[in-house]
């Protein structure tokens, strides 16, 4: 009986831990890479390696977390413990989501579908605005500097050259 | 603005995050971040290559437009335009205002004075932009590389040229009371425009090769080129 009780004792520090290093790896890079805040070369190595690697890792966390919550949920006969098991696994869930999400497309929403005007009919930008121009094999596109600074980028090929646009 | 062909294939970006108030984006085709203003993939399976840089124009609207009637111009997205997401009509005068917080400062210069960048190989100076209104077309030597910057008849729109052709390099001045602008070489007395084409003249249908050129504040060039040097006016 002693032996059971130590077993989910150590049932139950596993899975904080488990879902707590989830959370760390998920949510680090979102400090890091903070605007307005100074970055350092190894903040982005780490950044990008914990970017790179959570949407596996919290998979993982969350596969692992259900065996142990099962385990410790048939064990139990107290509804405070099953409801705790719950909660846990909340924060878990959440950013085994968040970790397949791109924030910043939040902040600035990407053109998903770029389209574009002839120059006469371009009622929406007016001749003291500055552009951004790419010329190649004779065509010429425009792209806004209001509508960029937003944006900050969009694909386009122009005269048969693949570009990305930027500002 | 970036070419997107790298060993053979397209990629496609995505804004991914920000380094020091620049931004990254990242190729869906192999996850790898890239740095914006340097063009070069800072992590991932392609970490150290450099996209091939596509020289533009910065033109206001109205100048671009005399130039190319049969052009096309990216439209703004309906939702987000409702939304009100865009920057305003002012926009410009407004971050004029808007105070600086980058460690590097250099005090040279007021931190938002508007300059033009120019690059020729490791060589980079900033050209004031009242400097260039004051005395364009400006003659000057970047890097050894004779350089020609003339600013168009709306008083906004910069443009930077090699002046150096078929390996002669030319002294240009501005054609008095021509509207559009003409430039006039002193060697041979051909005439230019301003898309650095030669249209009278023994010259006449040549080229002057175009130069990276950004408008950008004072501060935010030198962050990302420390070794800049600048421009005075009445250097010559």
């Amino acid at each position: 009986m002693i032996n059971k009780l130590a077993r989910r004792r150590i049932a139950w520090l596993a899975l904080i831990v488990i879902v707590l290093f989830a959370i760390a790896i998920v949510a680090a890079p979102v400090w890091i890479i903070q605007p307005f805040r100074a970055q350092t070369e190894k903040g982005i190595a780490v950044s990008y390696l914990m970017r790179r690697w959570s949407p596996y890792v919290t998979v993982g966390a969350l596969i692992i977390s259900f065996v142990l919550v099962g385990w410790i949920w048939s064990g139990s006969r107290r509804w405070f413990a099953k409801a705790a098991l719950i909660i846990i696994l909340l924060p878990l869930l959440a950013v085994t989501w968040f970790s397949r999400q791109n924030h910043f497309e939040w902040m600035f929403n990407p053109l998903v579908h770029t389209a574009y005007a002839k120059t006469n009919d371009a009622n929406f930008v007016n001749d003291s605005d500055m552009v951004l121009v790419v010329t190649n094999n004779g065509e010429s596109v425009a792209y806004p500097v209001r509508l960029m600074a937003y944006h900050h980028l969009t694909q386009d090929v122009v005269g048969g050259r693949a570009i990305v646009a930027t500002y | 603005m970036w070419e997107t062909t790298v060993n053979g294939r397209v990629l496609h970006f995505h804004l991914a995050g920000i380094n020091n108030q620049n931004f990254i984006m990242r190729d869906d085709e192999t996850g790898s971040w890239w740095q914006q203003i340097t063009g070069e993939a800072i992590q991932g399976p392609l970490k150290g290559q450099q996209l091939v840089s596509v020289i533009h124009d910065e033109l206001t609207f109205g100048l671009w437009k005399k130039e190319n009637p049969q052009g096309r111009v990216l439209k703004p997205d309906e939702a987000i335009e409702r939304a009100g997401k865009y920057a305003p009509a002012d926009w410009e005068a407004r971050m004029l205002k808007v105070p600086v917080a980058t460690a590097t400062l250099d005090n040279t210069l007021e931190p938002r004075t508007l300059v033009v960048g120019i690059k020729v190989g490791d060589a980079s100076r900033a050209y004031p932009f009242d400097a260039i209104v004051k005395q364009s077309p400006v003659l000057d030597d970047l890097g050894a590389q004779p350089i020609v910057i003339v600013l168009g008849d709306d008083k906004k729109s910069v443009r930077a040229f090699q002046r150096t052709v078929d390996g002669r390099k030319l002294e240009f001045f501005a054609k008095p009371n021509s509207v559009p602008l003409r430039l006039t070489d002193a060697e041979t007395g051909s005439e230019w425009d301003f898309t650095g084409k030669a249209i009278a003249g023994p010259m006449n249908g040549k080229q002057l090769q175009k130069l990276y050129a950004l408008n950008d504040y004072w501060f935010d060039w030198k962050t990302y080129n420390p070794n800049t040097t600048i421009y005075q006016l009445g250097n010559r």
